[in-house]
Formats: structure tokens, sequence, C-alpha cells
């Protein structure tokens, strides 16, 4: 008797609350709209006529797909919404081919959306977790990923976090390897870790890539190419490269500290020299070439722009707004 | 299906049960109201389990560091806090009343989040509690499973029991997922309907429970390691049965009785041999090449085949012998261990593993508990169980460790052969020493 009571209570309560809630579900995207900030785009680190790429950031709930709105430098432009696309992370090159990650409507697992000019989706493919990075390559060919895997149970009870990324073939819409199938030299020695674990791929010209590989508490610079599935490494301390459009730096994100803590930087790779960039805030992001002279990034919630010498200092460009990428 | 039996006389194959042993196939209905409340509180953890990965990382922007810290308090606390209830409930003899507390706390916990589930350290210190509240029931409950049901037929009842928790793990990402799809991205209606199944679960045990049961077999005054009870004061419980008040040094002086120490030697130095899970769906997906994506497909494929053989094979075990079924359990970890180092194997020989490994866990688990009841005196049932599962999760993070160690350093066949080896060395060991220890005194 008790019991039945106890149970019809949980039951309209339950199913009740579900149905409110079902009612009211406002799904996986925001409304939220960046906002250029007055006054950043006559910033000297901010060069005018280039145009950017961004997703709207829902302050309050930053995970939430965000719009993707293109924001032209030129003082007097205002952002324009591009189309109904709404990602978590995204990338596009020149010619407007693009790759977005975003979570499915339903909000339980994530997708990959490869899409062409005019931003109209051409492929959609399932990522195994939740989006980190994407990046697509100058030519349009392939596409690269970052998603983070949760359940992997390495020891008795503690799972821990790893990373899966893997090459889009863009044209297929579909992976093409994780990175965990590379064949990896170091001074022409086979390098083989159990614990190897790879992110933030970007691409240079024709097939060639650059990631991060993490093992051991090190983080290497690879650079690689798709053809021949080899990658060889040429760096450390180095996470989330970005070659700069001449191919002759990278800006990436180095670790400071055991604390996952990073300063952004740039490594010359003809020289070797590396100097560190004038923001002084930790950064978890892959940064963005603009032009040869200035990087973007995001802290997760605004757009800045700082230039690639490590003078100056960091201009906010565009509030409410992450994921940014040059449309060149 | 199993029938349950609403008091402890049973007839069975014409035979008037008074009197008479209690066979396999046959579980008090304590027992079957002890798995409700463990199927209704396992769907309503699982489906908070299932999603709050998503949840932290999507719904709070929480970072993976902050993730792996609060997966970690999720997995990792509840040791200790088994063995100070398994002693509390058998010191007062208050198994219903400590089980209580632990399924309680876990029911509060899903208010908790309910209320306050909007920020990551709030979370943080509500899978501490829930967790705790997990370690506080399970040695209380699993003694009142055994202090249900006859010695004949305990493994049996623990396979009853088991078949149904993993019915509920299993169905609680399944509700998760399907909340969802109705209400998308709305996580708080997950909060609330998992609420809903542990406040079901809690009033499922108060109200059927029997928190002071009689032993189909009621206990003889000379049952198995009555030396414990000569210093003890004797009282009469409202059963009527003699009884004693356990002291500290009594639980601690478990560990020099021959025949438990024998026994959580064997299963110690068998969980050391043992890869863990983790591993072995790591080593299965690097050894057969297939996606990273079906991960959680191989934990409900071994997870479904251990619900189905929980129940036949724990009455196998009573009919049989328990200590056989249960190096044979353990024996079945070889054509596992087997398949991560043979590439060729495919798909036939992934499916072979996962279903060795349901039945690997369906042979062991219940089953360890069963034997550990059937030489444990009443008086010390929760704290003697609890030992015992504490020893073995130790010996198996003290294996995992290893596994790691030997990976990094030799490669996956190396370590898989060196376990291999090492655990067939264990399955020879313990099966010596368990058939010298006899199976039941009486």
């Amino acid at each position: 008797m008790a019991l039945t009571a106890i149970a019809v209570v949980c039951v309209v309560a339950g199913v009740g609350y579900v149905t409110v809630a079902a009612l009211t579900a406002d799904g996986t995207t925001t409304d939220a709209q960046p906002q250029v900030v007055a006054g950043a785009r006559g910033a000297k680190a901010v060069p005018p006529g280039g145009e950017l790429l961004v997703r709207a950031v829902d302050y309050d709930n930053p995970r939430l797909n965000g719009r993707l709105f293109t924001i032209g430098l030129t003082p007097t432009e205002q952002p324009r919404a591009a189309r109904e696309m709404a990602c978590e992370r995204v990338h596009e090159n020149a010619a407007g081919d693009g790759l977005c990650l975003a979570a499915k409507p339903h909000g339980f697992d994530y997708q990959g959306i490869v899409y062409g000019p005019g931003r109209e989706p051409l492929r959609r493919f399932s990522l195994p977790g939740v989006p980190d990075r994407a990046r697509v390559s100058p030519d349009g060919r392939y596409g690269g990923f970052t998603a983070f895997l949760s359940g992997h149970t390495y020891s008795a009870g503690v799972r821990s976090f790893s990373t899966h990324t893997a090459i889009v073939d863009m044209r297929a819409g579909k992976q093409l390897f994780s990175l965990d199938q590379l064949e990896v030299t170091h001074d022409g020695e086979p390098f083989q870790r159990a614990d190897a674990n790879f992110w933030g791929v970007a691409f240079a010209g024709g097939d060639r890539f650059y990631a991060t590989l993490g093992s051991g508490g090190h983080h290497y610079l690879l650079e690689g190419r798709v053809s021949t599935r080899r990658a060889r490494i040429v760096g450390e301390r180095v996470e989330c490269p970005s070659p700069s459009p001449d191919g002759r730096r990278i800006a990436y994100k180095r670790r400071v500290g055991k604390q996952d803590r990073w300063r952004l930087h740039v490594l010359d790779l003809r020289s070797g020299r590396d100097l560190a960039l004038a923001e002084p805030r930790s950064i978890d992001d892959q940064p963005e070439w603009l032009d040869d002279e200035t990087i973007v990034y995001s802290d997760d919630r605004n757009v800045y722009a700082v230039p690639a010498d490590g003078s100056g200092r960091p201009h906010r460009l565009v509030a409410r707004a992450s994921s940014p990428a040059a449309l060149r | 299906m199993y029938q349950a039996e609403s008091s402890g006389a049973v007839v069975r194959g014409g035979r008037p049960a008074a009197g008479a042993r209690q066979r396999g196939g046959r579980v008090s209905r304590n027992v079957v109201v002890l798995g409700s409340v463990s199927l209704l509180t396992d769907v309503s953890s699982e489906m908070v389990a299932a999603i709050l990965p998503i949840y932290l990382v999507f719904a709070l922007g929480a970072t993976p560091l902050q993730f792996g810290i609060v997966d970690g308090i999720y997995q990792g606390i509840s040791a200790l806090v088994r063995l100070v209830s398994g002693f509390v409930a058998d010191r007062w003899r208050r198994h219903k009343e400590v089980a209580a507390v632990g399924y309680g706390l876990s029911a509060a916990c899903k208010a908790g989040l309910v209320a306050i589930g909007g920020s990551v350290a709030a979370i943080g210190g509500i899978m501490l509690v829930d967790r705790t509240g997990k370690g506080i029931r399970t040695a209380p409950r699993d003694a009142l499973i055994a202090l249900s049901s006859a010695t004949s037929a305990l493994a049996s009842a623990f396979g009853v029991h088991r078949a149904m928790d993993t019915a509920g793990a299993m169905l609680g990402p399944l509700v998760a997922f399907g909340l969802l799809v109705i209400a998308p991205a709305r996580f708080d209606a997950i909060f609330v309907v998992s609420l809903c199944f542990a406040v079901l679960g809690l009033a499922v045990l108060l109200l059927f429970a029997n928190g002071r049961p009689q032993r189909p077999d009621a206990p003889s005054p000379d049952s198995p390691m009555n030396s414990h009870r000569q210093d003890g004061t004797i009282h009469q419980s409202r059963a009527g049965v003699a009884e004693t008040r356990p002291t500290l040094r009594e639980a601690a002086s478990l560990l020099t009785e021959p025949r438990f120490r024998t026994l959580a030697v064997a299963a110690g130095v068998l969980a050391i041999a043992t890869i863990s899970d983790g591993f072995v769906y790591l080593g299965l997906q690097r050894t057969l090449g297939f996606s990273l994506t079906a991960f959680p497909l191989l934990f409900v494929g071994s997870a479904a085949v251990y619900m189905a053989l929980a129940i036949p094979v724990g009455r196998l075990a009573d009919r049989v012998g328990r200590r056989l079924v249960f190096v044979a359990g353990y024996a079945l970890l070889l054509p596992v261990y087997a398949v991560l180092l043979l590439p060729s194997a495919g798909i036939p020989g992934l499916v072979l593993a996962l279903c060795a490994l349901g039945a690997y866990y369906a042979a062991t688990d219940g089953v360890l508990q069963a034997i550990a009841s059937a030489i444990l005196p009443d008086n010390l049932r929760a704290s003697g169980l609890a030992l015992l599962v504490t020893a073995t999760s130790l010996a198996k993070l003290v294996s995992s460790v290893a596994f790691g160690l030997v990976w990094t350093l030799g490669g996956l066949e190396v370590a898989a052969a060196a376990f291999t080896a090492a655990l067939a060395a264990a399955l020879i060991a313990a099966a010596v020493v368990l058939s010298r220890s006899s199976e039941i005194a009486s």
C-alpha cells in the first residue's frame, strides 16, 4: 500500500517533469550573437581588409553550439550571420571549404559536418567524443579534428581522458585514418609508445600536416604526410601547432609548469628561434594566423588578436565568440 | 526464471523440506527484494554515470582535468567505508539499517544534483557522498543475502542478486539516452528521473526487506568458527537464536582463521594475475583494430553475458561445488588472454573473448561471496565479506599498475604473455590450496 503510494508519486513526478522538460527544451544551439569590440578594428595589431569566421559563444553555456558569423575587419562592417549552421568548433579555408564539429540535436553525442561554399552542409560523420580542434587544408582535400574521449579505463577504477585525432577525407566526408596509426620516427628511429596521444592537427601546403604527440609527460611537434601516413618528430614542448601562411613559422601553445597552463609562442622553423607572444594569460586554443604578422585566438569567450613578433599587446576583437578562422 | 519462495518450507521432488537442505534453484523472497533494490538503485546511479562526463564537459564547460578529478573521486572512495560499515552492521546486528543509510545517501545525492547540479565543485562533492553511500551498503546487503539463504543455496542466491543488479546497470544508460532523445540537453530531467528510481529502491528496501532473516536451514549451535563465540556475550535475539555481539578484535581475528585466510589468499593471488577490464578492452581494440566508438559495446556485451549466466552458474556452483566453479571461472580468462595474443582471431575471437569475460564474472563475483558466506560465522558475515572484497580490489589495483607498466615497457604481447603465465600458475596454486580446504563445515 505504502509502496503503491510512493510509486505513484514517483511515476507522476518523473513523467510530469520529463514532459515539461521535453516541451520546453531549447535544444543544443544558442541564440547568442557576437559583438565587434568598438575601436578594436582600428588598432595597430589588426590588419584592415581581412575577414574572420567565428562561432557565437553563450557566456552562460559555453559548450552549446554557436551560430557562425563572418566579421569584416574594415571598421564600419557589422557581423553577418552565416546561415543556420551552428558549431562548437569550426574551421574554413579561403575557398570556403569548412569543417564544423557540433553536438547532435539531442545533445548526447557529436558529429562532424563537412560544408562547401555558401556554408551548405555536404557530409556528416559521427565523432567519438567532445569536439576540441578542427582544421581544413588550404586545398580543401583534407580535414583534421581532435575529440576528447571519456570512459577509457586504463587502470582499475581510475578513468583518464584521452584524445582521438583523425584526418578526414573532405570529399567522402569520412575519417581517413586516426593518428594512432601513423608511423612515427624520431632521429630516423621508430618511435612507438603505448601511451601516445595525438592532438591539434594543422595543415601546411599539399598533404603536409603538423600535430602534437603526447607521451610520458613530453609533448612533441610532429610533421607528417597524409599520403604516406608517416610522421617525424621535429620539436618538443609544442602543442596545437599552426603553420604561418608563408610556412616558415609555427604558432603554438607552450605548457608552463606542471598544471594545465599554456602561453602562446611562435617558433621559427629555420633558425629555431622561439618567442613568447604578448598575451600574458594562459590560453588553451589552437592559434590561427590572420596574416603573416597577426595571430588570432580565443579564451573560449572572446576572440583576440596579437602581433606575431612578440611585440605590442593583445586586443579584444570580438566578444561572445570563439574558434576564429581567417578567411584569406 | 527462478521462483521466489515465501517461507523456509520448500517442497522439492515430493520431499518435505522441513529439516532438509534447501537445494539450488529456489531463493528466498528477501534475496529477490534485495535484488530489486539493487536493480532500481543501479538504474538510478548508472543513468547519472552514463551522462556525467558529457554533462560536465558539455553543459558546464568543465575542462578534461576537472573531469578527471571528479571521476577519480567517483571511482575510488569505497574501500575504507566498506570495512567500517561491515563491522558496524555486524556489531549491532543492523544490516538492513546500515544498508538503508547507504541507499538513502545515494538517493539524497540525486536530490542534491537536482537542487545544485550547476557547479563542477558541487558535483564533485555530491559524487563523493554518493560513492560513500555505495561503500556503506555493499557489505551489509551481501550479508543479508547470505543470512537469508540456506548454506546449500548461497551461490544461487548471489547469482539472482547479481543478475538483477547487472540488469539495472544496463538499463540505466538506456533510460538516460532515451530521456535525452525526448528532451534534448535537459540534464535536469535525467537527475529527476534518477531520483525517482533511487527513492523507489529505498522504499522497497524499507518496506519489504527483512532485516532479521532466519536462514531456511537454521544455524546450528556447532556452526563453523564457533570459537569466535566463546568470548562474546551470548544473548537471545528476537528470532531466538543465540548470538554474540562481535568485538573489533574478533573481526580482526578473521584474518587468522585458517579457512577464511586460505580463501582470501587464493582469491587475492588469482586477482593479482588478472588483467583489468579496461586493459582487456583496450588490448582487444589494439590487437583486433576495430573502431574506438565500439568501446561501450564491449562493456554492454560482457555485461549481457554476465546477466544471462549469473543465475544458472550460481545454481551450478551450489550443485557441483563452489570452489570448483570459482577456479574454473578464472580459467575462462585464459582464452580471453589468448585472443589478446592472436591478432588473426578477428571478430569470432572478439565474441569469444566477451562471452568468456561475462562467464568469468558470473562464475567468480557472486560465487566468491557465497564461498566466504559459507565459512563465515553469522555474527561476522558483513565484516568478513567486506574484508574479502577490499583484499581482492587491492590485488586488482596492484595488477593494473603492473600490467600498465609492462605494457609501456615491453609492449602488449609481452604483458599479455606474462599475465597468461602468471594466471596459469595462480590457477594451479589456488586449485591445490582450495581443494584442501573443505567446502562446508557441518
